[in-house]
Parts: structure tokens; sequence; C-alpha cells
């Protein structure tokens, strides 16, 4: 009975909030295996939001331009019933997300495609996302696919003179899909692989992987979460001495690495992460905006959810309305150019340049943001190391 | 009117999810309702049901083995029927273990299956998973089915193309909902006309009292192995459709215990364990739960928001997904508390002759 009645006002409530805004559905993994590397990206793209309405609003009448969470847990079976709700109850205009690569081939397919509403998902890599759709222009991100990392990192590896490693991945999509592109890469440029071995995250000792690994080098690449894996590993091969140069990608470089491993023994590690050119406007613009709303700037895939976020609005806002099928073409419009350039926060600027009938080009603060035919952007890869007690990023050319 | 045709579209996406968890209910009924038995893989098992599904009706692909793109029916028999050989092994394995030690075996079979899915990497893909599997009557307007035999004696690739191209974005859901449905109730049929027989009154026998049965001259372990067939296969089935309902799989995350065995054991109890029209009920009762709670707590929140002005509820919204799980476990709290039975409790047949 109680029940009945709180539907009831939470249907009214609904329907009344529907008035003067335009909605966009957010399905982000807030419970699953990945809570502490979503939470950040949560805050970015809340504070998307936040910019966008406080500089105005969307059109001429100031509408709100409202996030809609919902929880895909980095599942695809709960991602695409949160996707479900996000298209068909909420009628939201597009969807930002999901973090996983599973979860959003699995909603893409399943709903969003078929109902003709745009994805732009904040971090999912995977290479199977680029040849996803056929004849459709929907799907699109804001990360690079893992093909161009694992690429980088091959490259990156053996300009360090790495000529023999062992690869330890989670078992996981995102880690074995970079670590398989890795390892071909790395090989093709004429590395030595001595071991190459997947492991089961949350485990609570790694010695046995460890052990069998160390065997034939001194040089890991380690391809994990930090929290779920990977500061395991590090700690049991430092405490067995199996290896002394680490490396590998997006996922180990979180504060909480150092913090745990200690500075001192990660004097020779690199990581790799997505993120852009910290040297540009666009990042420092980012940051500035970053710190001032308590959001880490540079965690892995945060400036990435504050892209996808803003580019949304920018899209809408050229669209002039938030009709479904218009979006995909105003995403590309207001994110290739050529145009005025926008950097991250400066909707003010952009709305009156819109308004004026102008074109804008925005540029990202996880990269330039400009799409490919099939919705996938650039990679800009950075060497993460320790400086000082924090990951410092030095952007890989 | 776009926001009537997105709740009866909702509507729809609870029918056939609900109706994959009831045929998965029914399944765990036959093991657990009929003849006793504590099966706690069914994630394994559905994942057998996919997987088999999969790697027979999608497109050929570097990425996986199979892709022999067949019929999506004989993808769904042979799915059923896999689960099924699997079960048979295992459980003339298994089955003369106890209550409490067939549920560990089961949770580490379960455990196996998956992890030989993601570690067979060039044959199932490995996490990454395998794509673009069909979907049942959506299946049609993909250019490879309306290109081939039997569409493709009713018309040719241009007019078929045009004529998925006029209809709306939607017209497969409730084609879809349907045919779940229709598995639900002709699973349900059988599984009805199997309890009343004297098939269903021998397997109550077993399960009440063994050494009567035994002594009766029925042979329990052969009768225990045919019930755990019986129900996996269903469950393999079940898994079948959630392929097909996702369009994608991979083995860590769709076939997590929690989501799958632990939910649907909660499906069959509240719902009343051997009960078919029990379980059937549970399921779609808690899938509704689960689903729309997510619906309730935000609109909920909102209203606190409205009602306490200053109050910043982003606080709240962040922790919905985690006050969404408490939700549902005080929900299952309630239902067993009142319905220590299940809500629909087991009814035996009369005794004939009363």
């Amino acid at each position: 009975m109680k029940k009945t009645i709180l539907t009831g006002i939470a249907t009214a409530a609904l329907a009344f909030s529907a008035s003067a805004e335009v909605k966009v559905g957010n399905p982000m993994a807030v419970t699953g295996p990945i809570p502490d590397l979503v939470a950040p990206m949560v805050l970015a793209v809340d504070l998307a939001a936040q910019h966008v309405n406080e500089q105005g609003g969307l059109f001429s009448d100031g509408q709100k331009y409202t996030i809609v969470r919902a929880d895909s847990g980095c599942d695809p079976t709960a991602a695409v019933d949160a996707v479900t709700k996000l298209v068909n109850v909420e009628q939201v205009s597009a969807i930002i997300g999901p973090v996983c690569s599973g979860a959003t081939i699995a909603q893409a397919q399943s709903v969003t495609i078929p109902a003709g509403v745009v994805t732009l998902s904040v971090s999912a890599s995977s290479p199977a996302i680029s040849s996803l759709e056929s004849g459709t222009d929907l799907v699109f991100r804001t990360a690079a696919s893992d093909a161009f990392q694992g690429k980088a990192l091959a490259e990156l590896a053996i300009a360090n003179g790495i000529t023999d490693l062992a690869i330890s991945y989670a078992n996981d999509d995102y880690n074995a899909a970079i670590a398989a592109v890795f390892a071909a890469n790395y090989e093709m440029l004429g590395g030595t692989i001595t071991a190459n071995e997947a492991h089961e995250p949350d485990k609570s000792s790694y010695r046995s992987e460890v052990a069998t690994l160390g065997s034939g080098t001194n040089n890991l690449a380690l391809f994990a979460y930090y929290g779920s894996s990977g500061i395991t590993i590090l700690r049991n091969s430092l405490e067995t001495g199996a290896f002394d140069l680490f490396f590998g990608a997006d996922g180990m470089a979180a504060q909480e690495v150092i913090d745990q491993i200690g500075a001192e023994n990660l004097g020779n590690a690199f990581f790799t992460t997505s993120t852009s050119d910290q040297t540009t406007n666009a990042f420092g613009a980012w940051k500035a905006a970053a710190e001032a709303g308590n959001v880490p700037a540079a965690d892995p895939f945060v400036p990435n959810s504050y892209d996808a976020a803003f580019m949304m609005a920018l899209a809408i806002e050229k669209l002039g309305s938030g009709d479904r099928s218009g979006i995909a073409s105003a995403l590309r419009a207001i994110a290739n150019g050529p145009g005025e350039v926008i950097l991250p926060g400066e909707f003010a600027k952009a709305k009156s340049i819109l308004a004026a009938g102008g074109s804008i080009h925005y540029v990202g603060a996880s990269g330039p943001q400009d799409f490919f035919n099939n919705g996938d952007v650039a990679g800009f890869f950075s060497k993460n190391t320790v400086v000082d007690g924090a990951w410092s990023a030095e952007i890989i050319k | 009117m776009d926001a009537l045709i997105g709740y009866f579209l909702y509507f729809l996406s609870l029918l056939s999810v609900g109706g994959i968890y009831a045929l998965l209910a029914l399944g765990l009924n036959v093991n657990w309702g009929f003849a006793g038995l504590f099966n706690a893989g069914i994630a394994g098992f559905a994942a057998v049901g996919a997987y088999t599904f999969s790697l027979l009706t999608t497109a050929e692909s570097t990425f996986h083995y199979g892709g022999l793109g067949l019929p999506v029916v004989i993808g769904e028999i042979a799915a059923f029927l896999i689960a099924g050989i699997i079960a048979a092994v295992i459980g003339i394995i298994c089955i003369r273990l106890r209550a409490d030690y067939l549920a560990i075996a089961t949770i580490g079979i379960a455990e196996i299956i998956k992890l030989i899915f993601k570690n067979e990497a060039e044959l199932t893909n490995g996490p990454r998973g395998i794509s673009k599997i069909p979907r049942t009557w959506e299946h049609f307007s993909e250019a490879r089915y309306f290109s081939s035999q039997p569409l493709s004696w009713f018309g040719d690739s241009q007019s078929w193309q045009a004529f998925f191209d006029s209809l709306v974005n939607w017209w497969w859901q409730p084609l879809f909902a349907m045919t779940i449905l229709f598995f639900v109730f002709v699973v349900y049929i059988m599984l009805e006309k199997a309890r009343l027989s004297p098939w269903g009154r021998m397997m109550t026998a077993i399960r009440e009292n063994e050494v009567a049965a035994r002594a009766a001259g029925k042979n329990v372990t052969k009768r225990r192995v045919e019930a755990f067939i019986i129900g996996t296969m269903i469950m393999g089935l079940a898994g079948a459709l959630l392929a097909q309902h996702l369009r994608f799989i991979e083995p860590t995350h769709t076939f997590d215990p929690s989501k799958m065995t632990f939910l649907v054991w909660v499906m069959l109890i509240a719902g009343g364990s051997g009960n078919n029209r029990g379980a059937i009920f549970g399921a779609f009762l808690i899938w509704f739960v689960w689903s729309a709670s997510e619906l309730f707590l935000n609109g909920f929140i909102d209203i606190i928001g409205n009602i306490f002005n200053g109050m910043d509820i982003s606080m709240l919204k962040n922790r919905s997904g985690y006050l969404r799980m408490l939700l549902i476990g005080l929900v299952l709290q309630f239902v067993l508390q009142k319905y220590p039975k299940g809500i629909l409790p087991e009814r035996r047949p009369a005794a004939s002759g009363e």
C-alpha cells in the first residue's frame, strides 16, 4: 500500500520535473568491481553539468541540463536494465557512459542502437567497440581504444631498452585486451616475452604467479587494476625479489599505489595512461576547474568523463533541442569543428557563439576529442613516473 | 505519447527478463522443489546454455570459435541439450552427495565452468566476450538473415531492407517478450503434467523419505539424476534466452553468482518452492522489485530533496546503488518472515481415494 502511494508520488515528481530541462542518462558502475575508480568520474560528470547550468543553462530560456544517474554495475544485465529504464521511462536524449566495455557493448547492442539513442562512453576501451556498428552512427567514446595504447606502450618499452619481459594481466575484458595488443606489438618490434599469464583479480596473494613469471626476467609488464590485484602483485614481487622494473597501463596510475608501495620502490616504474597532454591550455583550464570543484584532475578517465558530459551539453545546445535523432551529427560538429576553440568550462562563450550562428570546436581535457568515422578518438598517452611522491606525466609523442 | 510507449517498452523488458528468471526458477524448482537437490550452480549451467547458443548462432568471427550462423531455434535446442549432457556427467558423479555437500560441489562446478569459458580464449574470446548475438525476431532485420533462405524466398534484399526500415524501431520487442513467455508457458505446462504424474509423486516420495522410497523398490539415484538433468536443461535454455536479450555475454560479470544463483534461489524460496506457479510468481515479483527499485529510490530521493530544500541530496544519489541492495535485502527479509513457506506454498495433489 505504502509502495503504491510512494510510486504515485514518485511518478508525479518525475512528471513535474520533466518540464523545463533536457535529460541525459548516465549509467556508471557505481556498485560493482571498480567503485573507487568510478567515484571521481561521477564527480567530474556532475561538475560538467554544474558548469553548464551555472553559465546560463541550455537554449535561450535557460533550461536545466539534468544528468540522470543509473547503476550499470560493470555488468551487462544490470547495464541493459538501467539503460532500458533511462531510455524508455526517463526518456533521456542521450546516454553518457557506461564505464566498462562489456556493459557498453551489451547496452548498445541491446537497447540504444535499436532505439536510435546516442551512447557516448566515458572509458570503454575495448577494440571491439570500433567495429560495433554497421550502418548506424550512434556509439562514440571519449577514451582511446586499447589498440592504440598497447602499441604505444610496446614502443615505449623498446625505446627504454627493455629487451625481455614477463606479462601478467588481470583476467577481465580491459586488461586482457590491452595485454594482447601489447604482446603482439612488442614481439613485432623484436622484444622477447618470457612468460604471458593471466591472473584472477581479488586474490590475497600472488606469490605463486610471481614466482612462475619471475624466473626468466627482471622486468614485469603489469596490466591490472590497482585495487583488485595490482598493488598486491607489486608487493609480492618486491618481497620475493622477483622483479625490479614495473610498467603497464591505466588502472595502476593512482596515488594509492605510491602510498602503499612506497615511492622509493617505484623509482624506475612507469605506467601509461590515456590522459592528455597536461601542458595544453585545455588541461590547464580543466585542472583549475577540477581543483575548484574538489575533483581529482588526473585520475584515470576523470577528464574523459568531464569531456563527455560537457560535449553532450554543447551538442544539445547546437542542436537546439533534446531530439534524439539529431544528436549524433551535432556531436560530430562540435567535437571535430572547424570553429572557434572552446576549452573545458567555457560554456557561456560557446553558447553565445552558437546563438550568433557560428561554429565551435571543443578541445577536451583528456585530448582533442575529434571523432573518427566509427566514433573512436585518437589516443594521447602519457608516461607516468613517480616524482616526489606523486605521479608525474610526460606526454609520449 | 512517447512517454506511454516508453512505459510500455519498459514493461516489456520487465516481462522479458522476468520470464528468463522464471525459466531459471522453474529449472531450480525441478531440482529443489521436486527432488530436494541443492543446486547452487545455476550461473554455470546458464553460462553453458548461453555460450552454446552464442557460438552456434553468431556470424563467423576471428575472435572466437564457432560462429556457425545457424538458425536461432537450433541454437536454443542445442543449448538445452548440451546443458543436459554436462549435467548428466556432473550428476552421475555428484548425485550421491547430501544436500550441503551438493551445494558446495555445484558452486565449485559453476566456477569451474566459468573459468573454462574465461580462459579458453581461442574458443570463446575469453573475458572480452561474444557480441552481436542474434535476438529472436530482431534477427530477421539483419542483412545476413534476410539475404539467405528462407526469407529470401519471399523477396529480395532491397524489399526486405525497405520493409524493416518502415517498421517502428521497437517492432520486435513485443514479439520477443511473447516468445519468452511462450517458453515459460510451455515449460510450466510440461512441469505441471510431470508433477501430477506418477513420476512426480515418486519424486515427492524420494524427497520426503528416501529410505522408504528405496524400500519400495524405487531407483532413487536414477531418479535424482533425471531430476538434476531436467532442471539444468531448463536453466540452459534460459541461458540461451539471456544471451539473446543482452546480445553480448562474457564470463566475468554476466554470470555473477550473486545476481544469478543467489537471486534465483531467493525467487524460488520467496515464491514458494515445490510450486511451479510459485517459482514463476517469485521470479517476476523479485525482478520487478529489483528493477523498479531504482526508479522508486530516485523518485523518493527527489521528493526528499524537494521537502528539505536545503539538504544536499547528491550524497544520497551517489549511494543509491547501495541503498537499492539494502532495499532488496529488506524486502527479502519481510517476505521470508511473513511467508516462510513462500508466497504460494506447495500444494500436494490429493491422494486418490480421499
